[in-house]
């Protein structure tokens, strides 16, 4: 537990120090929003809204967690001897939850300036965001691991990660579709529990095979 | 896959059972249906190539795992090949698929769920084709190529099975279409099916049998 605690807090200072990464993360997110906000000149309806809000949310996703196994592959020497393949795991997943939770912050705080929030069920779209948004977090950071490992792992990232978040991302999308038209808990429970069943699988998949992608 | 590679009987069979096929299915009486008429008869064509990708991916994913536990690459040769005629099958089926829906369907593409997850499984496995491109060792090319492959068939393997069940689509057994049953039911159809679906799975298999054993030949002419 007290390794899994400093690896977090490993990860922390590491992007406590290079704030740039962050920083070019958050602008990121402010120009593509900012792009769209000029080229749809605001006629937007909230279906397109919705769909706008989800693909921004992935290119970010993937931008920003792509990162978080290569920006120090050339320390990765000592955790081999430092600690157990799950620990790191663990660490990673958890770190980069939050991170994933930041960025849906930042992206809603951001939409809501510029092309408003459709949205009357607040509660509800946020529990099916945070549950879409840690499905992203989890399947990029196993996917981040594999593409560290290739020399144009930046190149890789998208091409291996997005038909493997399809399923997520298609239900989530609905789920948020409906919600913004007016959905309840009950219309869309059942997107919820497979989307939830997903987010096991790929969590149950990561420990699996994390140990086999991790070293060299 | 060691067996297949080994001995010849299943050879001559594949070939009377596609000959069989492809007589039979053009051929013999087949159920008048409205709208389907005689385009019925691609389904010895196009669902023998569904069930052949699938058989395909599942025992490729089956090698990868075997790869994972023992590091023998003779294992990853074999995961490797079969992933590629399943892309072969994938393509062929997509392809009959948009022919056969072009006459009944209207229009080859209309966002079917099982036409938009076949699209996925294609993208899934090309994507891992230029995983194992891009890396140079062939121990590290096995190793992150069998994470991949095993990653992407258990996300794909409800993305095939269970979500297209949830939503309504064109294809026999969902939202209220007819269910592969009924018109298969009559029995002139399934006695060409079942046969062309193991001629087709086994072509498949002598396909990759032919590849591995140019591969091993080659690598062992390399090292030489």
């Amino acid at each position: 537990m007290n390794q899994i605690i400093a690896l977090i807090k490993k990860d922390f200072l590491v992007d406590f120090r290079q704030k740039y990464i962050v920083a070019s993360i958050a602008l990121y997110v402010f120009a593509t929003t900012y792009i769209a906000y000029l080229a749809f000149n605001n006629v937007i309806t909230p279906a397109t809204w919705n769909a706008l809000f989800w693909l921004i949310l992935l290119f970010s996703s993937v931008t920003g967690l792509g990162k978080s196994f290569s920006q120090e592959s050339h320390r990765s020497h000592y955790y081999y001897y430092l600690s157990k393949p799950v620990h790191i795991l663990i660490a990673k997943l958890i770190y980069y939850g939050f991170y994933e939770f930041f960025l849906v912050a930042l992206l809603a705080l951001i939409f809501n300036l510029f092309l408003g929030f459709p949205v009357e069920n607040l509660s509800l779209f946020l529990v099916n965001l945070l549950v879409g948004a840690s499905g992203f977090s989890i399947c990029f950071t196993l996917i981040a691991v594999i593409a560290a490992k290739t020399n144009n792992g930046s190149h890789l990232m998208p091409i291996l990660a997005f038909p493997v978040i399809i399923p997520v991302l298609l239900l989530a999308v609905t789920n948020s579709r409906n919600i913004v038209f007016g959905a309840s808990l009950v219309d869309i429970s059942g997107n919820l529990l497979v989307l939830i069943c997903f987010n096991v699988i790929i969590i149950v998949m990561s420990f699996i095979l994390f140990p086999y992608s991790w070293k060299n | 896959m060691k067996y297949l590679i080994k001995v010849y009987w299943w050879k001559p069979l594949t070939v009377i059972l596609l000959i069989y096929t492809v007589i039979g299915g053009f051929l013999m009486s087949a159920p008048r249906l409205p709208i389907l008429n005689e385009t019925i008869r691609i389904l010895h064509f196009h669902v023998p190539m569904w069930f052949g990708m699938i058989i395909m991916f599942t025992f490729s994913v089956f090698y990868s795992l075997k790869y994972l536990s023992t590091k023998n690459l003779v294992y990853d040769l074999y995961a490797s090949q079969l992933v590629n005629i399943g892309i072969m099958f994938g393509v062929l089926g997509i392809i009959s698929g948009m022919i056969w829906a072009n006459f009944t369907w209207g229009e080859p593409w209309s966002n079917d769920p099982k036409q938009n997850a076949s699209v996925v499984a294609l993208l899934i496995y090309l994507a891992l084709i230029i995983l194992r491109g891009s890396l140079q060792d062939d121990h590290h090319k096995a190793r992150i190529g069998a994470v991949y492959n095993i990653f992407a068939f258990a996300v794909l393997i409800p993305l095939l099975f269970v979500l297209p069940r949830m939503t309504d689509s064109l294809h026999p057994g969902n939202g209220g279409n007819p269910a592969f049953g009924q018109y298969d039911l009559d029995s002139d159809l399934r006695i060409v099916f079942y046969p062309a679906v193991l001629g087709w799975t086994l072509l498949g298999f002598w396909i990759a049998t032919q590849q591995i054993r140019l591969a091993s030949l080659q690598k062992h002419l390399d090292y030489e």
